[in-house]
This record gives C-alpha cells, structure tokens and sequence, in this order.
C-alpha cells in the first residue's frame, strides 16, 4: 500500500458493477487508490458477457470492457445475501473511506448496507451510489443501462438523420460519462471530509450528471423554447462539415472547414481553386445555403484516397480532418501510440491483456495502471489476509459457510 | 467542498465546463476572458436570436459559478496581471494549442516558478506533445480520432455525430477528476505539478471499450440504425412506439437474456407470441445466433413480434411497463420531454438562475450529483463581459481606479 502515489492512501470499497461504476474507479485506481470490487459470486457482473473479448471468444475474465473498467483493482467475491457476510461487509467498511455501490435503489438497503447502517460502522464514512435515475422519484425504479438513460435524457433524438428514426450514440452513452462526475464527486468529497471530519451519502444520477452535456440544447428549450432535432453531420457555423467516404468499404475522413480561408486552402488542395474563388461558396453563410453540394464535391475527391493519405493531405493545409478510426487503426494511430493510450498488462488467465491508459497525465506523478481487471476471487486471500487480518480459522469458517460462493 | 480554492479559467469551448464543475463543487472561479469576450460567446444557439455576447447559450451553458474579468495576454502589462492573479490562485485551467501560453512567457513552467503550488490544467485536442499535437480539430474530427464516430450512425450513410458537441465536454470532465487528484497529492506535498488532457484519448471511453478490439483480437461491431451489428446479427435498440420511438434492450446471455425471458413472458399473457416462441433459450440465444442453430429468419420473427407490440403502445404506456415489470424499455425523449420529466421534477433537478440584466429566471440543468453534506449550489448566473474587473482588479489586486481606467484604454482589459 505505497503512500507515495497521488491517491495512495484512499481506501475505496466498491460494491458497483456493470460500466459507469466501476469505470469510475478504475479512474481512481490508476493514481494509487487501493480499490476493493466485490463480485457476486452467483450473479456474474454484466461487463464479463459483453465484449470485445479476447480472440473474439466470449469467457468472464476475456471481457475487455470488464478489464478495462476494472484495472488495478483487487476483486473478492461475496454473496452479499449470506447472513455470514454482514460481518466482513462490517470489516470493510472500517477499513474504507469511501463505500461505492451501483445497484438499483433499494438493493442495499435490502441487505442491510445503506448508508444510514453503514455510518453506524464508521461515521465520517462518504458513500457514493449511482444509477440511473437516482435514487428518488417515480422513475427510479427503471431497471437497465446506460442506453436507456441516454434515450430518456435526450441523446438519441439528438444523434441521426432527420430524415430517419434516430441512431443514437453507440451503446450505454451515459455510462460513458457519469464515471467522471462520479470520480470528482468522490474527490471532492474527500477534500471536504479532510477540511472538516463530515462524511456524507452521495446519490448520482447518471441522467443528472450526463444532461449537463446537453446544456446548450436545453437552455434553448428553457429560453428561447426551441426543440433542438437531429441533424445529421451538418454544423450551425461550419460547411464543409462532415465524413467523407475514402477508397475501401466503411472508411472515412472527418474534414470541417472552420474559416473562409479553410475553404479557400480545401479547394486548391483538391485542385479546384475556381471553388475557393466562387462567390457562391466564399463565405459560412453561403456555403450553409449549399451544405449537400459541398458534401458531394469533397465526398469525389476524398473517394480516391486512403483516409489517412486524406487527413495527412487536409491537416497540411491547416485544416481540421482525421481519419474516421476504428479500432485496428486507432491501435495504430501514431498518435494514440506517442501518448500511451493502450497499456498492455499480464493477465492470470491469458497471459496478456490490454487496457486504455488513464485520461489525464500528471506530470510529476504520473498515472501507473498495473494490472488487469481480477479474475472472480482473485484477491480473496490477499484481503481478507493482508487488510482484514483474518487468520486461517477464520478465513476457513467463511470458506464453510459459503460467503467466497 | 472547494471553496478555499481559487481557479483561473482561461480555456475557450474546449474546456469551459472543467472550471463550471469545479465552481459547482464551491471553488472561486474566475474566467479570464480577451477583452471584448471569449471566442465561446460566439456560440450559439443564443437567446432570442440575439447575436450577442451576453446572449450566448452555449456561454450559459457551461460558465455559472463564474466570475469574470479581461485582459489581452498579447500585451506585457495584461501578462503581468496574469501572473499576479496566478500567484495567487491553486488552480490554472487553459486550452491553448500546446505552446502557445509557453511562447508568452505563461507556460507551466513560467507560472510554477512564480507560484509552486499551482496546479496547471491543459485541455487541448490531442495533448500536448506527439505527432499530430499541433493538428487542427473540431468535434466531429475529434470523435473521429477518438474511435466513437465510426460505431455511431445508420449502416447506409456516413459515421454521424450527436448535434450538441461532445468531444471538449469529456475532456473538460476528465480535466475536472486530473485536476482534483493533483490537488489531493498536493495536500501532502505542497507542490503542483501540469495536468495534460487529450480530447482524442477522453472520447475514446465512448467506444465502450470498443477501441480495444484489435488489441485483444476481437472483431469490430459495426454501426447500424439505432442498434448495433455483430456479423450477420442486426439488433435493434430503437424500436417504434405509437407516438415515436423508444429504447428497449432484446439482449440475451446470462446477464441480459433474463430481462428478455421476462418479456416474452408478457407477450405470450398477451398473446402476441405462442409458447413455443416464449420458451426459446433467451440466455443461450445467442450462442444459438451464432452457431446457426437458430436461423436468422426466425431472429427476425421474433424481432417482428416485438416490434408490434411496441408500435401498438405509446412511449409512456411502455415506460409504465416497464417499471411494473421491470423491463428494459426507456422512451427516446426530446429535450422538451426532458425538461418536463416528472422524474427530474420530483427529485428539483432544474436550478432556475436569476439573469437581472434580463429581468427573469431561467431554468438551468441541476446539481450532478446531490451531496447529502455539501449539496451544490449555483450562486452566480454565467457572468457579463469583464463584469467583475472592478472587483477583482481593484478590489482584490489593488489596483486604483485611475491606473484601471488607463489600462481599459490601452485596451488591456
């Protein structure tokens, strides 16, 4: 337990499963919090059955979303329904500053682990629970994920065609963003309790927390009583906007002219200089007007070439463009590479995984992610052992009452 | 919970909301805005229409909690404000291209030396050092270097994006959590240290690990309208309601099949479906897909069968459902449906804002979370241009009245 770390002594005992909870400790995790993840031993977490797994062969510890969510942790199992286990809950809580949990309302209650049983055990400690709608109010009972938040908050309406039925962002969109406010919530949180000795329950929405993405949109219908709408690629103040189809089946380059003088640069690069030159194209407002016959001009030139060839050719002019990456090519991406973005580690399992580093780099101490996400029980000897102090009896009459599963 | 804590802010819309969230959680923020005002107030939508720089939404959006004063970093004498004001502050958020405050003399390593303890946030596009650093972005071609553009859209058409920008909020956020652990490693040091986002790597958590399929040798889902392709498997995730669309989970495994068995459980009551098509391994279903046990004519079957009974129940018909019944049904809302929700109503989500230049209230997206000791609390509506010159210059830095008028028209501030 080096203290050396930025987070080194942060003590997280992390009830949460699927994405958007554990995401955000593994956040946590990265700078040196010591994270205990209990898993049910009978009910697998969900993050283990979704992909993408290793060699395309599903298996609980070949999940890379579950890895990846879950790197640096310690992983014990717990059946948390086992009376037996009320007293190592108990144990833990001592040990932690923070207690964590994702289920929907009302599940640790339950159990008997809500906050107002738990403070009992350690009163300044802070508790952060997280799902979907929160805790409260006549919706929160919605069983689900991430993708059925998103749709309630907004976000698909707001992502597609407007021609069409909406896309929506890929997959459980909100997970994606409430473990951010979930990590900070949990720091700010500490700092307060260092200033003060309060500890305090913590109940995050992740509608709440993901709507603040969609701020502008919902000022517009607060103040001006607009109903924003999908509108495809196309920009309020930029045109050429858009993904363009480049030489192959499903590849892209994303280009956007942010200026006149963009434009101007675009059309000589594509040797159509009489473009930049045109007075129907010359200004935003113009080109606004003629967002589809832009898109087809760019679209004829881009689909020749390779998209990278494109980005390199765009981005020389000192115009916005990337190529529109999937995973091969983000692996690839020299960029993603200089910055360390994937980290590979030993697993106990398959030898090896890969995980993505952590977001923000910190210049004098750094972020280390160190190993893969555990494997069910992982850790039980090492915590109940090394942080609880448990001597073999012990460990072998919870062994025989069935609490590990 | 960090009200001991002063923040400048000088980032544009690349990272506006890392400041507002910090100024949530109770730090004094202060935007340090060109005079003039802050390319971001260019942003639309705005108020009434009213192209100005006051009227800005996407300025509201992410700048309460803030106050604000000017001043031209171009000019010596609006630096040396800058580094009085950094001496004293804990925190200093920017989104410069990488180099740019460097070159003015302002660079982590200019500010450090005046003032040890500051903790330096850089939000920039692809970070502040590699090959493409120095690219010129946007959004969309961040979420396209990033990995999520490709997985989002309809099959038969370009990659597309959400129409509210996205890319510098996950930046913005991941800043916020950088920014936070920096400080909690300052307590025990007393010194701070450069904190470096790249929008480029923050997006890429909205691949849902997707990014890492060649890495581990998985193969790509693929984009498709309102679902997701794995192979020749097409699942839908937006389905068709009476009065629009709704988001419901047909999704089978050990994890997910159980929510799917219950559900057909329904149909069959209902008599949408027979036994038979009730009975189906809903947990092993899809392993039966993928061997071809179950053919994909009978997939779609199935799928049609729900289909129509989603097409024959309104979105809030099928949310009631699915609260009784704990499916996994959520409606597709618009933003109206959102700031109507009887939901965020009954928990007092929006916040409204006094805006008295404008003589109203607006109603403002709530707390992130709500802290049962320290709840969040909106103290002051986005500020005005240079609102808070006098207050801080004067005030705070002591500078007098007539050496404030002198430096407004030399156009510092």
């Amino acid at each position: 337990m080096a203290n050396e770390r930025p987070l080194g002594e942060v003590k997280i005992l992390d009830f949460m499963w699927v994405m958007a909870g554990p995401a955000a400790t593994r956040m946590l995790a990265d700078y040196g919090a010591t994270v205990v993840r209990i898993e049910s031993p009978t009910r697998i977490d969900t993050a283990r059955t979704l992909g993408p797994f290793r060699n395309n062969q599903p298996a609980p510890d070949a999940s890379g979303l579950f890895n990846n969510c879950n790197a640096g942790k310690l992983g014990i199992t717990l059946d948390l329904g086992n009376p037996s286990a009320k007293e190592v809950v108990a144990d833990l809580v001592r040990w932690a500053d923070v207690v964590t949990e994702a289920f929907s309302p009302k599940a640790m209650r339950a159990w008997g682990y809500d906050y107002e049983q738990l403070r009992r055990i350690k009163p300044d400690l802070i508790m952060l629970s997280t799902c979907l709608m929160g805790q409260t109010g006549p919706h929160a009972k919605i069983a689900g994920f991430g993708s059925m938040a998103a749709a309630i908050s907004g976000f698909h309406n707001l992502t597609g065609w407007p021609d069409r039925a909406p896309s929506g962002p890929f997959g459980a969109y909100t997970d994606y963003i409430a473990p951010k406010f979930t990590a900070m919530a949990i720091l700010a949180a500490l700092e307060y309790r260092r200033r003060t000795g309060q500890g305090q329950y913590i109940d995050q929405s992740q509608a709440e927390s993901s709507l603040h993405f969609l701020s502008p949109a919902l000022l517009d219908y607060t103040a001006n009583g607009r109903v924003d709408d999908r509108a495809g690629n196309t920009d309020p103040d930029f045109a050429p906007h858009g993904a363009y189809p480049c030489a192959g089946e499903d590849r892209w380059v994303a280009i956007v002219c942010r200026s006149d003088e963009d434009w101007r640069r675009l059309s000589e690069l594509m040797k159509r200089a009489e473009l930049g030159a045109d007075a129907r194209f010359a200004t935003a407002r113009e080109r606004l007007k003629r967002r589809d016959e832009l898109d087809s001009i760019v679209g004829a030139w881009t689909r020749g070439l390779e998209p990278r060839e494109a980005e390199a050719l765009v981005q020389s002019r000192g115009i916005a463009a990337y190529e529109v990456q999937n995973s091969a090519e983000a692996y690839t991406d020299p960029q993603l590479r200089y910055r360390g973005h994937f980290v590979e580690l030993p697993h106990p399992v398959y030898g090896k995984t890969t995980v993505e580093g952590a977001r923000a780099k910190l210049s004098r101490t750094p972020a280390e992610v160190r190993t893969a996400g555990p494997t069910l029980g992982q850790h039980n000897q090492f915590v109940f052992e090394k942080i609880l102090g448990y001597n073999e009896e012990r460990i072998s009459e919870l062994v025989a009452a069935g609490v590990l599963g | 919970m960090l009200s001991p804590y002063r923040v400048l802010d000088l980032t544009t819309d690349r990272g506006l909301l890392c400041g507002q969230v910090l100024g949530d959680m109770g730090a004094d923020v202060i935007k340090i805005e060109p005079p003039g005002g802050s390319p971001a107030r260019r942003l639309g939508p705005f108020f009434k229409d009213e192209r100005n720089p006051n009227a800005s939404l996407y300025w509201w959006a992410y700048n309460r909690n803030k106050r604000s004063v000017t001043l031209d970093i171009e000019r010596d004498e609006g630096r040396e404000l800058l580094r009085k004001l950094a001496s004293g502050a804990h925190f200093f958020v920017e989104s410069f291209n990488p180099g740019f405050l460097a070159e003015r003399g302002l660079g982590y390593s200019h500010l450090s030396a005046i003032n040890p303890a500051l903790i330096y946030v850089s939000i920039t596009p692809f970070g502040q050092d590699g090959p493409k650093a120095s690219y010129a972005d946007s959004d969309l071609v961040i979420l396209a270097a990033g990995g999520p553009l490709i997985l989002t859209g309809d099959e038969d058409r370009p990659p597309v994006r959400c129409t509210v920008p996205q890319a510098y909020a996950h930046a913005s956020a991941d800043a916020a959590v950088g920014a936070l652990v920096a400080h909690h490693e300052r307590v025990r040091s007393g010194l701070g240290q450069q904190v470096d986002v790249a929008a480029q790597q923050s997006v890429a958590m909205a691949t849902q690990s997707g990014i890492l399929g060649a890495a581990v040798g998985a193969a790509d889902s693929h984009r498709m309208a309102g679902g997701i392709k794995a192979g020749p498997l097409e699942i839908p995730l937006v389905w068709p309601a009476r009065d629009g669309y709704v988001s419901l989970l047909f999704l089978f495994g050990s994890a997910l099949g159980v929510f799917t068995r219950k559900l057909m459980q329904y149909l069959c009551e209902q008599k949408l479906c027979d036994e038979a098509t009730r009975d189906k391994d809903w947990i092993g279903y899809g392993e039966l897909l993928a061997t071809g046990k179950e053919p994909l004519a009978e997939f779609n079957r199935v799928k049609g069968i729900v289909r129509a009974f989603t097409r024959s129940h309104t979105k809030a018909e099928l949310l009631q459902l699915a609260l009784e019944r704990g499916f996994l049904i959520a409606p597709i809302t618009t933003t109206a449906e959102v700031v109507d929700s009887p939901q965020l109503a009954a928990r007092e989500y929006w916040q409204p804002v006094e805006h008295p230049e404008l003589g109203r209230a607006f109603r403002y997206p709530g707390a992130f979370a709500k802290f049962s000791a320290s709840p969040l609390r909106y103290r002051r509506r986005p500020p005005l241009v240079g609102e808070h010159n006098r207050e801080i210059y004067g005030g705070e830095l002591g500078i007098g009245d007539g050496q404030l008028a002198a430096l407004a028209r030399k156009g510092i501030i």
